[in-house]
């Protein structure tokens, strides 16, 4: 039961990173290989914050403003100043890949130049645990588990009920029918990828403090994503958060009955099953 | 076509400029070229054709392979252990090598994975090249694992530096002749075809699908080869050269140096490998100045250098002849409109 | 009203409009008819803005519209009704509605339009929660006549409204659009392949071959030969 608990966290964590990653998909049909990066980014900003001595609540109060803050003006500075270029291309959908390859690699290095290679990690917010019916469980967990939950929802509120959030969803659904009904498809894009940073960086600051940061962890961190997001079906949010809490699952409980060295392959072997049964998504019904 | 037309249609000025090129690599080691400059040397060969294959899928076909450097080690390994374990010639199990690579690469990743949308192929193939480490790993019987693999057979016993160089440069030569046979050709044409107008292409029978499947098999088989050479000049192997910075770094010469044409990789991997060498000092810093220049050349210069090159000859001369044998940048088709309808409609079905 | 002066359009290298000039006064109905694939639905697009022209003027009220982005375009009071429709199938027939009312124009009157788009086709009202992708073609035709509306518009311009629709449900379509023009007071611009439908419904027609007017009569004046003459 303890394992379900942590399967539960580690799937709230996957599902509140991998939601940025397939909003900026589902809008811009940018797949973005510096997403797991971003998410780094945003633990790291946290952490910086977190050192100066304000002490943990307000520390990590204003650490996840400051994630928030930098997260947009990136997002946003990111598409105003490259990717809108690279989407009129002919090859956009292969320049756009290659771009944001290369702005992989150089946030890698620019994390590693600032923070150094050795794992740090985003103090738990409290050690002690509490007696359920089952067994303990770590409050730490509990709230994670909670918070990733809330981060979803304020996600899907912000989807169903702004209009800014409606427009991101026509978008994603109809390039043409949002240019007709008189959205600024151009804005949304820039919206889109201010907010899926914002919300992708606050996962990176749950996920910083239940595993561990280093400046090479995105790679690991976007594939995870990537995967969820094709269990879901590629820009379908409820399919990724569905894919995110079974795979959490399956993590926990490989990692307990087989040891954490078999995550990877059985993260990997689910992959191709996935795709070999259902490429466009084995939980792909109803869009978000 | 008569013999004098044939001779005049091969004294081109590209053809002429290959050839000086390669006479130039040749007499490089009698030109006093140190023990150190023949290794760089060796290493720009075996890179090239990794570079320039990869940018078959990549810059003329359009399928985005991250996975290039996988279907490397295979060939490297495979080769490696065949030769320690089997006790066969370095020649023979380069070529099997190769063979075994590509019919694996292209079952098991080529079949299913073009059937899918351009990113799934990225991914696959990346998560393809991420996972041998761990299989090098699990085989560590005979791959020797995280600590390598030593005393592999070379082509000669004893191998000498510039023999490598030559062995090298001959496995490089061969495989571009053949990569610009295979562009020129029918392959190639269909590509440029896809390209152009994918309706027109397969109206006039042209399969996307079975085009994507060769050329998948010919570049996993020429990568793999090159593993190979790699394994049986240098004698020794390590899953290190499955790390994100070789990753970069090859995937920086076909990028740098101009995606779709054939000059591009080889001056890119000549670029990059010998400027690697002097960088080498500055540790991780490779890394950053190499991500950024992918993000400068893919937003400014999508030809890379070659074009770059062409566009300045061209400034000087005042004349077409300076860009005429350039390639278009990379494209993947589609109207300019694309992300107003078409594409978003293609994408999503 | 709306003038459209030497407009000039197409694909890439494929030029479709060669400086085509119309115009459309307050009120009007006015039919554009003509062989398919000489322009009638790239002249739709190009007043649009979803696909803008390369030269030429397009004044509304004696304002400049080319050049303007397409949610600008809605800003100022035009409503696009593409043929292909465009509909976000994902989503209910109510928030497709509601996101007709997307830009400054139509927000603050969401309430009085979306009344007036379930009195325009009650059985909208009944579909409301529905999700598009289920609805039938004619209900789908509906929706999108019925969010074009939503922005507020004075000037519909509609493609080809009643293609592929059954006799019966192509007169509630062209009711819909009578009651649009009459009781609304919004001038249509429409194109239509069926004469008989184009004649009843509008007061002008222009006819449109190799992308430039071919000839342009009042519904009462045009011979039907002259037309089919058109299409040869």
């Amino acid at each position: 039961m303890a394992t379900v608990v942590s399967g539960l966290t580690l799937g709230s964590l996957y599902a509140a990173m991998a939601v940025g990653l397939t909003i900026v998909y589902g809008v811009s049909h940018v797949f973005n290989f510096a997403h797991g990066h971003v998410a780094v980014l945003g633990a790291y900003v946290a952490w910086l914050v977190l050192g100066t001595g304000l002490g943990f609540g307000a520390g990590i109060v204003a650490g996840s403003a400051a994630a928030v803050a930098v997260m947009v003006v990136f997002g946003w500075g990111l598409y105003r100043l490259a990717i809108r270029r690279l989407l009129t291309r002919d090859g956009w959908q292969f320049a756009t890949l290659l771009f944001t390859l290369g702005l992989a690699i150089l946030m890698q290095y620019l994390l590693l130049q600032a923070f150094g290679p050795r794992v740090k990690s985003i103090p738990t917010f409290t050690d002690g645990s509490v007696l359920l019916w089952f067994g303990r469980v770590g409050i730490h967990q509990l709230i994670v588990l909670l918070l990733s939950v809330a981060l979803i929802a304020a996600v899907g509120l912000f989807l169903q009920r702004t209009a800014t959030g409606q427009a991101m969803r026509a978008v994603s659904l109809s390039v043409p029918g949002a240019r007709i009904v008189g959205i600024n498809v151009e804005r949304i894009f820039a919206y889109t990828f201010a907010f899926a940073f914002a919300v992708t960086g606050l996962s990176g600051i749950l996920l910083g403090s239940t595993v561990f940061m280093t400046p090479h962890i995105g790679w690991e961190w976007m594939i995870k994503g990537f995967i969820i997001i094709t269990f879901g079906g590629l820009g379908r949010i409820q399919g990724a958060v569905v894919a995110a809490f079974f795979l959490g699952l399956v993590e926990a409980f490989v990692t307990l009955y087989a040891g954490s060295l078999w995550i990877w392959p059985a993260w990997l072997s689910l992959f191709v099953i996935a795709l070999m049964v259902r490429p466009q998504g084995i939980m792909a019904g109803r869009a978000a | 076509m008569s013999a004098a037309a044939r001779a005049r249609s091969l004294l081109t000025p590209k053809t002429v400029g290959w050839t000086v090129v390669v006479a130039l690599a040749a007499a490089f080691p009698y030109l006093g070229a140190s023990r150190f400059a023949l290794h760089l040397g060796m290493l720009v060969f075996i890179w090239a054709v990794v570079a320039s294959y990869w940018n078959l899928l990549n810059g003329y076909a359009g399928i985005l392979s991250l996975g290039n450097l996988g279907f490397f080690a295979m060939g490297a390994y495979l080769s490696a252990v065949m030769a320690i374990e089997l006790d066969i010639s370095p020649f023979i199990t380069t070529v099997l090598a190769g063979i075994v690579a590509a019919v694996i690469v292209t079952v098991l990743l080529g079949l299913p994975v073009l059937r899918l949308r351009g990113i799934y192929i990225a991914l696959l193939t990346l998560v393809f090249a991420d996972a041998l480490p761990s299989i090098i790993s699990l085989t560590r019987q005979w791959t020797g694992g995280g600590v390598g693999l030593l005393g592999i057979p070379t082509f000669l016993p004893g191998l000498e530096r510039w023999q490598g160089y030559y062995f090298a440069l001959l496995f490089c030569v061969m495989a571009h002749v053949v990569l610009a046979r295979i562009i020129h050709g029918r392959t190639g044409l269909a590509f440029v075809a896809l390209r152009d107008s994918e309706d027109f292409a397969v109206a006039i029978g042209v399969d996307r699908f079975r085009e994507g499947v060769k050329v998948f098999a010919i570049s996993s088989f020429f990568t793999a080869m090159a593993g190979a050479v790699f394994a049986h000049t240098l004698g020794q192997l390590s899953p290190g050269m499955l790390a994100i910075d070789q990753f970069v770094m090859v995937i920086s010469m076909w990028l740098l140096g101009g995606a779709g044409t054939l000059a591009g990789p080889v001056v890119g991997a000549a670029l990059v490998t010998v400027g690697n060498e002097y960088l080498r000092v500055y540790g991780s810093l490779r890394l950053g100045v190499l991500g950024a220049a992918i993000l400068l050349v893919v937003l400014f210069f999508p030809g890379g250098i070659v074009q770059l090159a062409g566009t300045v000859t061209a400034w000087f001369r005042r004349d077409s002849g300076g860009s005429a044998s350039l390639q278009p940048p990379v494209t993947t088709g589609g109207p300019t409109a694309a992300r107003g309808g078409d594409a978003a409609a293609r994408a999503r079905t | 009203m709306l003038e459209v002066t030497e407009l000039r359009g197409g694909y890439g290298d494929l030029v479709v409009l060669h400086d085509l000039s119309l115009s459309v006064g307050k009120g009007e109905i006015v039919a554009l008819l003509g062989p398919n694939g000489h322009g009638k639905s790239t002249l739709l697009k190009a007043i649009s803005g979803v696909h803008p022209a390369t030269g030429g003027s397009i004044l509304l009220d004696g304002e400049q519209l080319r050049g303007l982005p397409a949610h600008e375009i809605v800003e100022r009071g035009i409503a696009y009704i593409s043929e292909e429709r465009d509909l976000f199938t994902e989503m209910t027939v109510f928030e497709n509605l509601v996101l007709g009312a997307y830009g400054p124009r139509g927000r603050p009157h969401l309430d009085r339009n979306l009344q007036r788009a379930y009195e325009l086709f009650p059985r909208l009202a009944d579909r409301r929660s529905q999700r598009c992708a289920t609805l039938s073609g004619g209900e789908a035709r509906m929706v999108a006549i019925a969010r074009g509306l939503m922005s507020g518009a004075e000037v519909l311009l509609v493609d080809e409204p009643s293609i592929g629709l059954s006799p019966a449900l192509k007169r509630t379509v062209y009711e819909a659009i009578r009651h649009i023009n009459d009781d609304l007071g919004i001038t249509v611009l429409l194109v239509e392949q069926e004469l008989e439908y184009a004649l009843d419904l509008a007061a002008r027609v222009y006819v449109l071959k190799h992308g430039r007017v071919l000839f342009e009569r009042s519904a009462a004046e045009i011979e039907s030969t002259e037309v089919r003459e058109a299409y040869f």
